[in-house]
């Protein structure tokens, strides 16, 4: 199917569930709370090499944070509420704590709760201290600038969905990237959805297994423009670069909703930038329990 | 709003003891049984009905119209619902509350919310000694909750409190937060004697005091986050009735130094 002369491929993205939790992060200004974010979030691309993925959800105005502060919302998708707890704890007290006038608060909210200020609040040194306001636990924990507020859980959902995609092909590399970051901030306005790679995009898409022993993946060959007639090449002979979009959610709904959004950004603005074509990547629907069928999600 | 409504109707000659008068408990009684309840406090054998004319159904408000300060335990281990209270209260109000809401529209006696784990107390006028304080067997005082006073709050508030929030409009008594373990005690027009002593942790906050502990160190000016996050929690409880947020900076007392001193006494002015 083509659609403003792009090609859509008849094709889904395969997706796996996930354990999904999140945290507000709030300080005096947007500029630090975002940083702390970003720092955060650093190093949070694939579950498999870096233990979770995440990434900003997006910006909170002052009045929707539980201190009245600039916030971001940060999403983290990890295999078991347990493997999200550890890498939630080592990220806090390593990135937001550190970071000038933060506060960090519950993120997600669900019956099931994991650590947040629970690990972080030893920190203090025996001079920490709590403060219970209605059902929710507050650690103040004095640093250098004053104090870290941190709420001592945060919910976990284990019905979140990692791995929703959108491969991009052009025939203008430069093009394609525009695109692809269109699509991405398409992406970042749909809630409970983040794209947890670099800017959202991966240029180093994978495919399962290697000649190497050791290496679980490697380059997924079929789409490197540069190996075209020595690989069984997915790749028509105009195709120069290849983009993907990786989406992570705390529900399924959610991951569509992204998939969309990002697959109209392409459609309606790629074609004028060089892109030909939009697929997704699968495993032959036998591994993930979630798949997201393109043509379903054609705006 | 169902409930039953308890009229007064005449000035008792005696303490009356209303803990029975909670919505889960009168739920369980036919109006007869309930007009059998013992409420008197002497060898009187006085019955509910004696003192009291009582209309419609039972539901999840209870109303006590014309009320006296000799009416106590009104809201004793309320769970859920609403108890109003038309007139003053006597003494424990609120006792063990674990849920709920108590609105008393006059004053309150002694000992308001002594061990109240949760739920909200509203108190149009004053309260007497020892708001969320505790009683001979308890542990601890004031285990959770909202206690909020229009007027003023008597001697040794938050007495051995362990969580929960008290907020007066009006001053503080003396030896506010004595013994206290955690919690929050906010007074819009200041303590006065020697709040905090024995403080061990827990957060004491207003205008002034009138007699500082010597055993408080001065820490120093703050913008402390908490104070917003509490603000806010006042808002979302108290709505229109909630005070006015906290100023950005507040100096900062740390005490009682003659125990662990985890507590703080922030001055707002």
């Amino acid at each position: 199917m083509k659609i403003n002369g792009i090609a859509i491929d008849d094709t889904f993205a395969e997706a796996f569930g996930m354990a999904g939790t999140g945290v507000i992060i709030t300080a005096d200004t947007m500029k630090w709370a975002r940083q702390a974010a970003i720092t955060m979030s650093g190093f949070g691309t694939s579950v498999i090499g870096a233990g979770a993925e995440v990434g900003i959800d997006r910006e909170l105005k002052p009045d929707e944070t539980p201190d009245g502060r600039p916030g971001v919302r940060v999403l983290l998708f990890g295999f078991s509420p347990d493997a999200a707890a550890n890498q939630l704890k080592t990220r806090i007290g390593q990135c937001v704590l550190t970071s000038p006038g933060s506060a960090c608060y519950a993120g997600v909210e669900s019956d099931k709760r994991i650590g947040l200020g629970k690990g972080p609040r030893y920190f203090g040194d025996g001079f920490q201290t709590a403060k219970k306001l209605g059902d929710k636990r507050f650690w103040r924990i004095p640093v250098m600038d004053g104090e870290f507020v941190i709420e001592e859980t945060t919910g976990v959902v284990t019905d979140a969905v990692g791995g929703g995609n959108l491969i991009i092909l052009g025939n203008d590399r430069a093009g394609l990237l525009t695109t692809a970051e269109a699509a991405v901030d398409a992406i970042g306005a749909v809630p409970d959805a983040i794209t947890p790679f670099p800017g959202g995009i991966v240029r180093s898409g994978s495919k399962v297994g290697s000649k190497y022993k050791g290496a679980i993946a490697s380059t997924n060959d079929a789409f490197c423009p540069t190996l075209r007639g020595r690989v069984k090449s997915e790749l028509g002979p105009d195709t120069v670069a290849v983009l993907e979009i990786v989406i992570d959610g705390l529900t399924s709904n959610a991951v569509a909703d992204a998939m969309r959004a990002g697959l109209k950004t392409i459609i309606d603005t790629g074609a004028a930038k060089g892109v030909t074509r939009v697929t997704a990547g699968n495993y032959g629907g036998k591994l993930g329990q979630h798949h997201y069928k393109l043509r379903e999600l054609l705006p | 709003m169902s409930g039953l409504t308890f009229r007064l109707t005449s000035a008792p000659t005696e303490r009356l003891d209303l803990s029975q008068l909670t919505p889960r408990r009168l739920a369980s009684l036919p109006l007869a049984d309930v007009l059998k309840l013992d409420i008197g406090s002497t060898k009187s054998g006085l019955k509910l009905g004696d003192a009291f004319a009582v209309s419609g159904k039972p539901g999840e408000t209870v109303k006590i119209e014309a009320s006296s300060s000799k009416l106590d335990f009104i809201g004793t281990d309320l769970d859920h619902g609403t108890i109003i209270v038309d007139g003053d209260a006597g003494v424990g109000a609120g006792r063990r509350m674990t849920g709920g809401r108590l609105e008393i529209r006059g004053d309150a006696g002694a000992l308001l919310g002594s061990g109240i784990s949760g739920g909200e107390i509203l108190v149009k006028g004053s309260a007497g000694s020892q708001v969320g304080g505790l009683t001979p067997g308890d542990r601890f005082g004031m285990l959770g909750g909202l206690i909020a006073i229009e007027g003023d709050a008597g001697d040794r508030a938050g007495d051995r409190m362990r969580r929960g929030t008290i907020y007066v409009r009006g001053k503080c008594g003396g030896f506010a937060g004595s013994r206290m373990v955690g919690g929050t005690i906010w007074t819009e027009l200041g303590f006065g004697a020697e709040p905090g002593m024995l403080l061990r942790r827990g957060t004491l906050i207003g205008p002034s005091v009138d007699v500082m502990l010597p055993t408080f160190v001065d820490a120093g000016r703050h913008d402390l986050v908490i104070l917003r996050i509490l603000s806010r929690y006042m808002r979302e409880r108290l709505g229109s009735a909630a005070p006015k947020a906290l100023p950005g900076s507040v100096r900062k007392f740390a005490g009682d130094l003659a125990t662990i001193g985890k507590g703080e006494l922030l001055l707002t002015a």
